[in-house]
């Protein structure tokens, strides 16, 4: 089943993401900030790391961006969309390094969302 | 302390009028002096010649004779003498006027001189200061007179300049927090409007009043996202960051999507939406999302305050170097008192109207400004009764190179 790692830092974002994605037919773990991705990778599980990353732009601790930064250098090539709460967040705004595949911004549109992660994971 | 111009004019004045005075006394007692030595020698002279007259009726020998003739001369010489002097007395008391006013006239214009150049720096500060050059100051110095105009004028500049960074920091707080306001709102926001959404993708066991309550949140929803969004977008054109990137576009495409886009609320409605695009329009430079926002915004209003089954059109045609887009609808109209105020924020059309109209009465004040930054003009045209017609006007763009250019340095 296709793993989806959504990190906000509201709950309630993340148990609406959860229910939508898991209605669609995905595997979802919930991340509460950046660092709490990251930690993914350090825990070394191969087997239970996510196929996509669902990232907002703005956490506490660390941000989405800075997150994805760190996974990049380390070689990580998950596939990445970014949420942003700022209503025209583009790609000329983002940094090219760091192969971000999409951008939504809140409040969400679902129907793209799901469109954006049947695309990038191919299921 | 600085020596001032009344001072300066009084002591100037007191040497003038003390040498002046001085050179006409002295000229007028060495004339009486010259005349009486004049007429005493005169007298001497005629005492001498009487004398020799009263020898020479004597009987006086020839020498008498010569006396009375040398007193003649001796006359006539003293009348030359006298005109002579009276003559020199006359040009020195006239040098010494002449030098006198020469010095007076030499004192007022070093004073005027000494004025004119403070006044002329406090004139050019002044003017850099109403151009709004905040650090304009003048230098103080020179007479107590200017030297105190020139600190006033520093004075009042320093508070103007005190006033508007005042000013500047307060609408940066006031940026700053439509923005952060309009972020924060936003999750809430997501939340709401995606658990409602959750509860429509289960409508079949939702009873119909449910699903109604579910369909006045949802629209409520996209109300507050339209708020947010013309609030942050009025908040970066005021902070003067609602930049645009404008390129060589085409309107037509545009136009087809944004009348796709609003098709389904006006067929709901049983609106006429029509578009007449001239054929072979120039492209225009342009932000192609701005632009589609403008159209959006002008066709929502139009659907939205026009009555079922109105006939709304869009038209695009060129006009000079222009491209003028105008969006016509048949609906009730502007009334003229509130026509002027249109394109101010916060501005909407008749009460009763706009609590049937969801709108947020910034999307004309938004249009305005995204047609302004493209260097294009907004309008509008309505009768009660008839319709109302609102037409933008936007820059062609030139040869692509031309164009290209422009937008990097809009950049």
């Amino acid at each position: 089943m296709t793993r989806v790692l959504v990190a906000d830092d509201s709950e309630t974002i993340l148990l609406l993401m959860r229910t939508r994605l898991e209605l669609a037919g995905y595997e979802v773990d919930t991340a509460a900030d950046g660092q709490e991705v990251t930690e993914r990778w350090d825990e070394g599980r191969p087997g239970e790391l996510p196929d996509l990353l669902l990232l907002d732009a703005m956490m506490p601790r660390k941000s989405g961006l800075d997150a994805l930064r760190e996974l990049r250098a380390a070689g990580v090539d998950t596939p990445a969309l970014i949420v942003s709460a700022h209503q025209d967040a583009t790609d000329a705004d983002a940094p090219r390094d760091l192969e971000i595949s999409g951008y939504l911004t809140k409040p969400i549109d679902f129907d793209r969302l799901l469109d954006s992660i049947a695309e990038l994971t191919g299921s | 302390m600085s020596p001032s111009l009344a001072n300066r004019l009084r002591i100037g004045f007191a040497i003038g009028f003390a040498v002046l005075t001085a050179m006409a006394v002295i000229g007028v007692a060495r004339f009486i002096q010259q005349r009486q030595d004049f007429e005493d020698a005169i007298a001497r002279s005629y005492q001498v010649e009487m004398a020799a007259r009263v020898r020479v009726a004597r009987g006086g020998a020839d020498a008498a004779q010569a006396a009375v003739a040398s007193q003649q001369i001796r006359r006539d010489e003293l009348r030359d003498q006298i005109s002579s002097d009276t003559r020199d007395t006359a040009l020195l008391v006239a040098a010494g006027l002449v030098a006198g006013l020469t010095g007076a006239l030499l004192l007022f214009s070093g004073l005027i001189a000494s004025m004119r150049q403070p006044l002329e720096e406090l004139v050019d500060a002044a003017g850099r200061l109403a151009g709004g050059d905040r650090s304009a100051r003048v230098e103080v110095g020179g007479l107590s007179e200017t030297a105190t105009l020139g600190a006033a004028f520093n004075e009042m500049a320093d508070e103007l300049q005190r006033e508007a960074s005042q000013r500047d920091r307060l609408d940066r707080l006031k940026d700053e927090f439509v923005l952060t306001a309009s972020h924060e709102l936003r999750s809430p926001l997501t939340s709401v409007q995606g658990f409602a959404e959750l509860l429509m993708l289960e409508r079949d066991s939702l009873t119909p009043k449910q699903v109604e309550t579910v369909e006045i949140i949802l629209d409520n929803c996209r109300h507050l996202v339209r708020l947010l969004n013309d609030l942050l977008d009025l908040a970066r054109s005021d902070a003067g960051r609602l930049g645009i990137s404008p390129v060589p576009t085409a309107l037509a495409p545009l136009i087809d999507d944004a009348v796709r886009t609003m098709r389904a609320q006006t067929d709901v409605s049983g609106q006429a939406l029509t578009q007449r695009i001239e054929p072979d329009l120039p492209e225009v430079n342009a932000e192609g999302a701005r632009i589609r926002q403008i159209l959006v915004n002008l066709l929502t209003n139009a659907h939205e305050y026009s009555p079922e089954g109105a006939s709304i059109e869009v038209a695009a045609r060129v006009a000079d170097a222009e491209v003028e887009i105008v969006v016509t609808d048949d609906g009730p109209g502007i009334p003229e008192s509130q026509l002027q105020h249109i394109f101010e924020r916060f501005v909407r059309g008749d009460a009763g109207l706009t609590q049937r109209v969801g709108g947020t009465g910034l999307g004309l004040a938004i249009a305005k400004s995204l047609v302004e930054l493209h260097g294009g003009t907004i309008a509008v045209e309505s009768t009660p009764g008839v319709g109302s017609a609102f037409s933008f006007r936007l820059p062609v763009a030139r040869a692509a190179g031309a164009a290209a250019g422009a937008a990097e340095t809009g950049r």
